[in-house]
């Protein structure tokens, strides 16, 4: 698809192109006379195959999982009849065992995508504002690199980074800063930075692209009216940013929460999170999975709210802004 | 005649023999047919050796199918999604999960009568009670495993690693790590109690009883644990990286620590310990059960075979004289002496329903303390 | 900005990229250990588990199915995300919040239960398992990506654009090919991007809904059953220098096929 647009915007304008020609084609025009003829088939020719996309694929599966929810049993064995049941979801309620897990990722997705957010706005703003363009892919693709290796053999990596005889370790030791190793590993401090290895591509991309689009010449402007840097960063750059940092954020925020093989491979005994609760009910026994089942919906739900708030409160600030 | 159509259709269409015998006359091809097909099998990593493999096919004209799996709960969820027309034959179970693939009727019942190389199996195995569930047997044993307490020996001494209140103790405050679900049954055979709570059938109120006993236990011992882990890959990892200096852990994967040079070793403390096996079974409403049957004799011939699987999984193999191929070092490290074998029982899954429905809230529990 | 500033920028950004790039380094260094286990101390080096890779028919066998997989799913994911992403953008009508939610879902569901539904699902539609049923999972799984990309670039499209197009005659279809795509062009190559290597690493769809042919991750999951060896750090090396001079010869070859068509 990206080809033929190179093609159709390289395609020379003293003579008909491609498109020249199709828009005179017969055919062609027949067609689009039939279809575009109205605004109101317009918007019918436009979204009718989205929305059948949307509801027969991404549909399905959400029907399934709540239905599965709903169930006394699954999936079916002939020894027991299954049935409609909210007892998955009052599991949840009931006991407050599953609240601290619960809580504990909300809290935790929340200031990972904080510190996630801190550091990589200066690598995005440095990418986009200070590379020159012809090396920002350059500078881009180094980022990107590890992300061809597969999320496990990177945790791996990471444990012999950060084990008590990890590389880190070592060096600190030959360097003489400790004596005894400092044990890095199944801390917060590991589960962090495996984590932000994951999420921090999620948080670049949406925040390099709303920075790379800024105009250089506002800040210019700014500075010939004597607005300090920080003022020309807090008036300007940052408001204008703010929706790849509302996209990113939400990313990043929705990822982290559905975690599960670094926070289980890099976390320690006390940083158990949700998505490992619900793992349990799918592989620890057959039956389980309507608990399974309900806790991620619970999740979900939780999830999307927090993140549409957030998203309209961000709406609401760049509004404000732009008046 | 649906079935056999689709499986030749599949044969003719998944081999390069599908060219050569389509041009080939037709009774051959009618004989092909018979003899030929495929067999599907789910099993881990090395487990089906490529060279038997190879031999199984050119003789008997059958294709043979592997699907990697690495993971009991995985398998059981994908095979479950499957049913009720299922795309495997054989697949591989664990001792702890034999019971729920039964009860859960993914597996057939195995006739032995159809296996005539069944008698090379070590009866400990094939003819032990946990392998008889509803009068009938399930699967072939072809590996088996302990739960064992794994120790740096250039830390822990041997006496220190003859009882499992070494992993508890001060000394070695935060350079330990289990399975915390596994330690639970075993810290319950270590208290006195049936950590199969096979006994307490019948009166709940004593199970949970000592379940919460076992969850005070392991919330008091939290402060010194490393790390609550899960896999055989990770244990290794933590040894080499001396994250640890000694860990409950399956027999297995500190095997091959200890074939690799790496100063470890285990033992089954003299608390006693459990054990469990791994079988291959035939899926219920297998497409192919009858050449199942032909892979499982010919898979159960020879000792090589088993000795192989030892060597590549670092569990204890089941087949009779299979030692007599591995090496020294091998041998070792895939055998414990005798006094402590004494104190190994099986895992028994009868009461796993009420077992798992007090522990996994335990669990959850420990794990939010 | 000061150069202060820009200079403590720099300083995180080469930080940043040391964070990423040790613990390759370190994965590399591992694929020259002779041992079963990765770790320090390396007592004994070895060129046996790089060659050993090559010698792999399976590894090789897996990255070219899981590279197939990657490309084909991808192409799905940027046609549908994109047609969503231009759908739903400036237009408001009754459900459009539904749509985008819906639109959004399937990013957000844990891989377990998205995975055994598309299992359940595949069977009820008559789907074998195998390539195309993974190729299906992961492009549904793509969209949501594409269309936050595609959407957050759209937004910022100067309306008098489309206009200007329009007043010189071209109809709403031709329109967008020749100046809302070309516009969208970084926003695909970056969402294009997401999806190979969300495609490239998944191992729970392509493990439920596979057939006996393993993907990459797939394959190397099944490895690590016997512990994180060398071997796999061989491996994983490969697939990235492989992959690294892939990126290279398409942004080559497309850069070529765009100067071709600019002189055509």
């Amino acid at each position: 698809m990206t080809m033929t647009t190179d093609t159709g915007r390289a395609g020379t304008r003293d003579r008909p192109g491609f498109w020249g020609r199709l828009s005179t084609f017969g055919p062609y025009t027949a067609l689009t006379d039939v279809l575009l003829s109205s605004p109101r088939r317009q918007f019918w020719v436009l979204l009718t195959i989205p929305i059948l996309w949307v509801f027969v694929t991404h549909l399905g599966p959400i029907l399934q999982m709540l239905n599965v929810s709903l169930l006394t049993n699954y999936p079916p064995s002939p020894n027991k009849v299954a049935s409609y049941t909210l007892e998955n979801y009052s599991k949840f309620f009931a006991d407050s065992i599953f609240i601290t897990p619960f809580i504990r990722t909300l809290v935790f997705s929340t200031v990972l995508t904080l510190t996630t957010l801190i550091i990589m706005y200066p690598v995005a703003y440095f990418l986009a504002r200070h590379v020159p363009r012809n090396k920002q892919m350059l500078f881009l693709m180094l980022l990107l690199i590890p992300f061809w290796v597969g999320e496990v053999v990177r945790i791996f990596a990471m444990m012999i980074l950060l084990g008590n005889n990890g590389a880190l370790n070592l060096a600190l030791q030959w360097l003489g800063l400790t004596e005894r190793p400092i044990p890095f590993m199944y801390t917060g401090f590991s589960l962090s930075a495996g984590i932000i290895y994951l999420t921090a591509l999620y948080m670049l991309m949406p925040l390099y692209s709303a920075l790379e689009k800024i105009p250089t010449s506002y800040g210019e402007a700014a500075a010939d009216l004597g607005a300090g840097p920080w003022t020309r960063f807090r008036r300007i750059t940052l408001p204008l940013s703010l929706e790849g940092i509302a996209s990113g954020c939400t990313l990043v925020f929705l990822i982290s929460t559905g975690m599960y093989a670094t926070p289980v491979l890099l976390g320690g005994p006390s940083t158990t999170l949700f998505s490992e609760v619900i793992a349990g009910f799918f592989h620890v026994a057959g039956d389980q999975w309507p608990v399974g089942a309900a806790f991620s919906c619970i999740m979900l739900l939780t999830a999307l709210a927090l993140s549409g708030g957030f998203n309209k409160l961000m709406g609401h600030l760049a509004g404000r802004v732009k008046k | 005649m649906t079935k056999l159509l689709m499986n030749r259709r599949r044969f003719l269409h998944g081999t390069a023999l599908g060219a050569a015998a389509l041009a080939s006359p037709a009774y051959l091809r009618h004989g092909m047919a018979q003899t030929g097909g495929e067999v599907n099998i789910w099993t881990y990593n090395n487990f089906v050796p490529e060279d038997f493999k190879a031999q199984f096919e050119a003789e008997t004209g059958i294709k043979v199918n592997i699907r990697l799996v690495d993971d009991q709960g995985k398998q059981f969820n994908l095979l479950a999604a499957e049913q009720p027309n299922p795309t495997v034959d054989i697949l591989t179970v664990a001792g702890h999960r034999y019971l729920q693939f039964i009860d859960s009727d993914l597996l057939a019942p195995m006739d032995t009568g159809r296996l005539s190389n069944w008698g090379n199996i070590n009866p400990v195995f094939s003819e032990s009670d946990w392998g008889t569930i509803n009068g009938e047997k399930w699967g072939a044993p072809i590996l088996s495993g302990a739960e064992v307490l794994a120790y740096n020996t250039e830390v822990v001494s041997e006496e220190e690693a003859l009882t499992w209140d070494t992993l508890f103790s001060d000394k070695y405050s935060q350079q330990n790590a289990y399975i915390l679900q596994d330690m639970m049954s075993v810290m319950m055979l270590a208290k006195g109690y049936d950590g199969n709570m096979v006994e307490y059938l019948g009166n709940e109120a004593e199970a949970a009883r000592i379940m919460t006993e076992m969850r005070d236990f392991f919330i008091a011992q939290k402060p010194k644990v490393r790390k609550y882990y899960d896999g055989g890959a990770e244990v290794q990892q933590m040894f080499v990286n001396q994250d640890i200096v000694l860990a409950h852990a399956w027999n297995g994967p500190i095997a091959t620590l200890i074939t690799d040079g790496f100063p470890v070793a285990m033992t089954i403390p003299k608390e006693g310990s459990y054990g469990f096996v791994y079988t291959l079974n035939i899926a219920k409403g297998a497409p192919n059960a009858d050449n199942a049957y032909l892979f499982l004799n010919a898979l159960l011939s020879s000792p090589e075979i088993g000795a192989n699987l030892s060597r590549s999984s670092g569990f204890i193999s089941t087949f009779k004289d299979a030692d007599k191929h591995l090496s020294e070092i091998e041998r070792k490290a895939t055998s414990f002496p005798e006094e402590q074998l004494a104190g190994l029982q099986f895992f028994r899954a009868e009461a796993n329903e009420m077992k798992y429905g007090l522990m996994d809230p335990a669990v959850e529990q420990i794990k939010a303390a | 900005m000061t150069r202060n500033t820009r200079i403590l920028m720099q300083c995180i950004y080469w930080a940043f990229v040391l964070y990423l790039l040790v613990p390759l380094a370190l994965m590399m260094l591992m694929g020259f250990k002779d041992s079963k286990f990765i770790g320090f101390p390396i007592r004994s080096w070895t060129l046996d588990w790089y060659l050993g890779v090559f010698g792999d028919a399976a590894v090789m066998q897996a990255f070219g199915y899981s590279m197939f997989i990657a490309v084909a799913s991808t192409a799905i994911a940027l046609f549908m995300g994109v047609w969503i992403a231009v759908a739903l953008t400036g237009r408001s009508f009754w459900g459009r919040a539904i749509v985008l939610g819906l639109t959004l879902l399937p990013a957000v569901i844990p891989g377990v239960i998205s995975a055994i539904s598309f299992r359940i699902a595949a069977r009820v539609i008559g789907m074998e398992p195998g390539m195309w049923a993974i190729i299906w999972s992961h492009a549904i799984h793509n969209v949501p990506f594409v269309v936050l990309v595609v959407m957050a670039r759209l937004t910022t499209l100067p309306k008098s654009y489309g206009e200007a197009a329009q007043d010189l005659g071209a109809d709403p279809i031709i329109t967008f090919f020749r100046v809302t795509l070309p516009y969208l062009s970084p926003a695909m190559v970056g969402g294009g991007v997401f999806c190979m290597l969300l495609s490239f690493d998944d191992f729970v769809r392509s493990f439920f809904l596979g057939g006996y042919e393993p993907t990459l991750p797939v394959l190397i999951f099944a490895k690590l059953r016997s512990g994180m060896s060398p071997e796999i750090n061989a491996i994983s090396t490969i697939v990235l220098v492989l992959t690294a001079l892939l990126g290279l010869w398409a942004e080559r070859s497309m850069r070529g096929m765009s100067k071709r068509a600019a002189n055509d």
